[in-house]
């Protein structure tokens, strides 16, 4: 489903070329979860960008549901994102000028689905917020704003989804509440689940865990 | 991507504010522009209807014999309204002992067909405009026949073979300086009555004048067709020929007006630039979370495209119908002045205004909404992510070439574009090296100060580059508006200085020398203001450098060298008001035979200096060579002269005087008196020209006021813009500190501090600006003195440090009266 091999990633700074990732090979099965875990800097955040296709590698491949991402440019990269990758993020990411239901409708309306608005709800109601379709961003708490990104994420039905530390910007119960939601919906979906958190109980819950330590990847 | 969500974050984005100032910097810009451009459309048609009115016609077919009747007939098929003058110098005889050479003007119904003929019962009574020409078997007299002849209302006179009854005075002819026949005063009668009257005889020497009006293009056909049937004596005047004084004072108000504009749409488009970068920038990550989410390059493109579309045609719209309630109101303001209702703008000015705002839109509203379609996906990840500096400066050099382009397309001047683009380089270069160096050489001061100043200082030089470059844009905007309000005071000024109030408002001329010491008592026992008495004699200049001039008749091409007849006087010194071009003054007493020529007579006879100039003094003949050339105030109210001798040169020729005095309406009737002590001067009434020349420049100051109001406001756009700019940094770091513990008076003392010392170095640096562009415009392109103007210096940084102060304050006002956690959680 997902696989990398050889993947090196190298940013041009004042000093010199500096490298983030250096070699790293990566198998996930399809349908299955697996967490990349990792200090700050680790290089966590970079290889899910690459992962997703919001980034090019230096060198090595990157294969997605059977694609070569390295093959594709930036617009091919982002119908394969709109087909078949949702998003969760640690900050939420929801446009203010969106409601809720407006945020969960906009990856529907990109792909030209009519249904939007009624799919948009019923994700709404599957993540507890059916009373705040109408609510904009900056009036939903920390834990309702990360249940629309579910929301979000899931309403395409994507064939994976990539979370970045997704209860990162929340207290320990919001946080257990909302992996609860994301692992519900994701069984339900069999979608293939990618981690990156530096939290290991909510690593531990997945099928695969991968290490992260400057720039270099070990496990499962 | 989908119409709906085009909507839906249109209508979302209209509560952040950017698109708001956007929108109102399209519909300032477009709404300036159309306005403007339909006034001075509008003014232009008045100006020439103005200009018609010096001609009492849209145009005259003038001609030594009786207008062909195929002509008449011609002008009639072309819907042209004629009306017929025939005019001749003839003697006006009351009885034996009292006759005078009149010249005398027989006018039909319908004359004048532009203007108004102005008349009274008696010589110097009430003045009328009823559309009246005197009927067959009557004439009005100018109010010195009226004392020559001795006659009263009432009585007849005869004009060759035929009594006519004396009905009234004539006080004023629109064509009074174009329509000229002899030097007598004016008799004006009916051409009915003159076959009658038996003085027009084969020889004779009679203007025949045929005057017509009508639309420009049948005019315009009329005179294609007429001219090549032109014969000797015979020629065409149009308005272009006949200069009013108060076309001047127009002229430089449509050019002033155009600057203005001009001005406006550079306010504009750097408020659509400002409010435009923010409004990308502030969308940068929604386009992250977009292409997160599968949207692609070009549907991103296309949503901020229709985006600005749907903006530039709303505003594109409001601002057209701005621009009419706008040019209304200047109408309305200048609505006494216009002597008719000026003609339609047509839609030249909304297809100027549809350019503008397409323009502006393509070169300073989409660059960094084209931008966006380049954003990462990755800043869903990594926020810190920046944006390419190369594609900016091309952004900034294709911005300004199109600016400068409709600036010189907008006010269709090079020196007005060039003054304007001296003054904005000096403030941009000048004003970014010193803003970086003073911004940088903050934080060392401040390290010395207190923590307020600690704080605003590190703050200024921590976003240094940012805060150089809103300098520059608040130093633009503040020296536009401090250029426009110097430029107009000066013009008003001067307009005012033209006409004071103690200017003289009658000219006397055919004074002889032995009168004098009479008009002098005349005018010490009335209490007249007078200017001093000018020798005055007239000649005509026959040939130069011994080649023969020929008469004006005799012209075989428009333009060429040709003999002219002239009035001059004598003077020891430069007379006021003249300056001279070339060559030098004579010495008090010479006896050296030198002339000054005014440049226009020098070029209409083809002198130049040292040229030897023959001239015909009634019988008598002088030689004298041009030892300088003088321009002349001819908008002064002082008798002004083509050619000037030295005194003991013309002193033995026969001469007249003239001079002009101040009459209060109150003193009117002492013309009367005056006339009857001295009956063979010549008064010329010039109070009531003065009088509608100050109306028409206090009406225009109060239109210059209109616009200068207007750009006011774009300014003040601008400034909000600019402010608006940098607001998301300086909420966040007010709120971190007053998180940290800071108390409201020091975030907004510090505040205060910030944007005075902006606003202060911004008015310091448009001071220069604004002198640089001041100096070309008023020297190079209203052709006026320039003096540095020490107020605009003082004015320059205090002003700019309490606006601009104020603004940002304003602005920021939220981050002492909002919770700082909600401030933090929205930016």
């Amino acid at each position: 489903m997902i696989k990398v091999s050889q993947l090196l990633k190298t940013v041009p700074t004042a000093d010199g070329d500096l490298t983030i990732l250096r070699g790293v090979d990566l198998e996930i099965v399809a349908g299955t979860s697996a967490a990349i875990v990792g200090a700050s800097g680790s290089g966590k955040s970079t290889l899910l960008g690459l992962l997703a296709g919001m980034d090019v590698a230096s060198a090595g491949e990157v294969w997605l549901d059977g694609v070569n991402l390295s093959a594709l440019d930036e617009d091919a990269r982002a119908r394969l994102r709109a087909e078949k990758v949702g998003f969760v993020f640690q900050n939420f990411q929801l446009l203010p000028a969106l409601t809720a239901k407006e945020n969960v409708m906009l990856p529907l309306e990109l792909a030209g689905i009519r249904e939007a608005g009624s799919i948009a709800e019923r994700f709404l109601r599957e993540v507890g917020l059916q009373e705040r379709l109408g609510h904009y961003p900056t009036t939903l708490s920390g834990g309702e704003q990360q249940r629309v990104a579910i929301a979000r994420a899931f309403a395409r039905e994507p064939a994976v989804l990539f979370a970045d530390e997704p209860t990162g910007n929340l207290d320990t119960r919001t946080g257990e509440r909302i992996i609860d939601l994301l692992f519900e919906l994701n069984a339900r979906a069999s979608t293939t689940l990618v981690l990156v958190t530096h939290d290991e109980r909510l690593a531990e819950r997945c099928d695969q865990r991968f290490s992260m330590t400057a720039g270099e990847l070990s496990g499962p | 991507m989908k119409q709906a969500l085009t909507w839906r974050l249109l209508a979302r984005e209209w509560r952040s504010g950017e698109l708001g100032i956007l929108l109102m910097a399209l519909v300032l810009a477009v709404s300036v522009v159309v306005g403007v451009s339909s006034f001075v459309t509008r003014l232009q048609s008045a100006l020439l209807s103005e200009s018609a009115r010096f001609l009492a016609a849209d145009m005259v077919v003038v001609s030594r014999s009786p207008i062909p009747e195929p002509w008449l007939f011609a002008a009639e098929q072309q819907q042209l309204q004629p009306t017929e003058v025939v005019g001749f110098p003839s003697m006006a005889v009351a009885d034996i002992d009292h006759m005078a050479l009149a010249s005398i003007k027989a006018v039909s119904p319908g004359y004048p067909l532009r203007g108004e003929l102005l008349w009274s019962l008696e010589p110097y009574g009430e003045v009328r405009a009823t559309g009246a020409i005197p009927d067959v078997g009557e004439v009005w007299l100018a109010p010195r026949l009226f004392a020559l002849l001795d006659v009263e209302l009432g009585e007849s006179i005869i004009v060759g073979e035929q009594p006519l009854l004396v009905s009234g005075a004539v006080r004023g002819e629109p064509d009074a300086t174009t329509a000229v026949f002899g030097f007598g005063p004016r008799l004006l009668m009916n051409t009915a009555d003159i076959p009658a009257t038996g003085v027009i005889q084969p020889g004779s020497r009679v203007e025949y004048r045929l005057l017509l009006s009508g639309a420009p293009d049948a005019i315009a056909s009329f005179t294609e067709w007429v001219k090549p049937q032109l014969g000797q004596g015979q020629r065409l005047d149009s308005v272009e020929g006949a200069q009013p004084s108060i076309g001047e004072t127009l002229d430089r108000a449509q050019g002033f007006l155009l600057l203005a504009g001009s001005l406006a749409v550079v306010l504009a488009a750097a408020a659509i630039t400002l409010a435009s970068r923010r409004f990308g920038e502030r969308h940068t990550q929604y386009v992250a979370i977009l292409k997160s989410l599968g949207a692609q390059s070009p549907e991103i493109a296309s949503l901020y495209g229709r985006s600005l579309f749907w903006i530039g045609l709303l505003g594109t719209l409001l601002g057209c119908a701005l621009g009419w309630v706008l040019q209304e109101a200047f109408i309305r303001v200048l609505g006494t002045l216009l002597p008719v209702e000026p003609g339609a703008a047509g839609l030249k000015p909304v297809l100027i205004g549809a350019v503008t705002a397409a323009v502006c839109l393509m070169f300073f509203a989409w660059p960094p909404l084209r931008r966006l379609g380049q954003a990462s996906p990755l800043r869903v990840l990594r926020a810190d992510m920046g944006v390419a500096e190369a594609q900016r400066s091309r952004d900034f050099v294709l911005g300004s070439i199109a600016i400068v382009a409709l600036m010189w397309w907008y006010s269709g001047s090079a020196l007005v574009t060039g003054a304007v683009i001296a003054g904005l380089s000096v403030v941009m270069g000048l004003g970014y090296v010193a803003a970086s160096i003073l911004l940088s050489g903050g934080r060392s001061v401040g390290g010395f100060a207190g923590s307020l100043w600690r704080v605003a200082l590190a703050g200024l030089q921590r976003r240094g580059r940012a805060n150089a470059l809103q300098m520059v844009i608040f130093a633009m905007a503040i020296m536009l508006m401090l250029l426009l309000s110097v430029v107009r005071t000066s013009l008003i000024g001067q307009w005012q200085a033209q006409l004071p109030a103690d200017a003289p408002n009658h000219f006397l001329m055919n004074l002889a020398p032995e009168e004098r010491p009479e008009l002098q008592r005349f005018f010490a026992d009335n209490e007249i203001l007078s200017e001093m008495l000018y020798p005055m004699t007239r000649g005509r200049v026959i040939s130069v450098n011994d080649a023969a001039l020929p008469r004006w008749e005799e012209l075989e091409e428009d333009g060429a060298p040709r003999q002219r007849e002239a009035n001059f006087t004598w003077s020891e010194q430069l007379p006021t008001g003249n300056a001279l071009l070339a060559g030098e003054w004579w010495a008090a007493d010479t006896d050296e035979a030198w002339v000054s020529l005014e440049e226009e007579f020098a070029s209409d006879i083809g002198a130049a200096l040292g040229d030897r100039l023959s001239l015909r003094i009634g019988a008598d003949s002088l030689e004298a060579t041009v030892l300088n050339i003088r321009s002349v105030d001819w908008q002064s109210m002082r008798p002004n002269f083509f050619m000037v001798f030295p005194p003991k040169v013309l002193q033995a020729f026969p001469g007249m005087y003239m001079t002009s005095f101040r009459l209060l309406p109150e003193q009117k009737s002492l013309l009367n008196q005056l006339v009857g002590i001295l009956p063979t001067v010549t008064v010329i009434e010039l109070d009531i020209v003065i009088r509608e020349m100050r109306v028409v420049i206090d009406q225009v100051a109060r239109a210059l006021e209109l616009v200068l109001g207007v750009i006011l406001l774009a300014g003040g756009l601008v400034l909000i813009s600019g402010v608006r700019s940098s607001l998301d940094g300086r909420l966040r770091e007010s709120a971190l500190l007053r998180a940290v513990g800071a108390r409201k008076g020091v975030v907004l003392g510090a505040l205060w501090i910030e944007f005075l010392v902006l606003g202060g170095l911004a008015g310091a640096l448009a001071s220069v600006g604004a002198e640089v562009a001041a100096w070309g415009l008023q020297t190079q392109v209203f052709e006026m003195s320039w003096t540095p103007t020490p107020l605009m210096w003082a004015l320059g940084p205090s002003l700019g440090a309490v606006i601009v102060g104020a603004l940002g304050v304003w602005s920021c006002r939220r981050v002492v009266n909002v919770p700082p956690v909600v401030i933090l959680r929205e930016v």
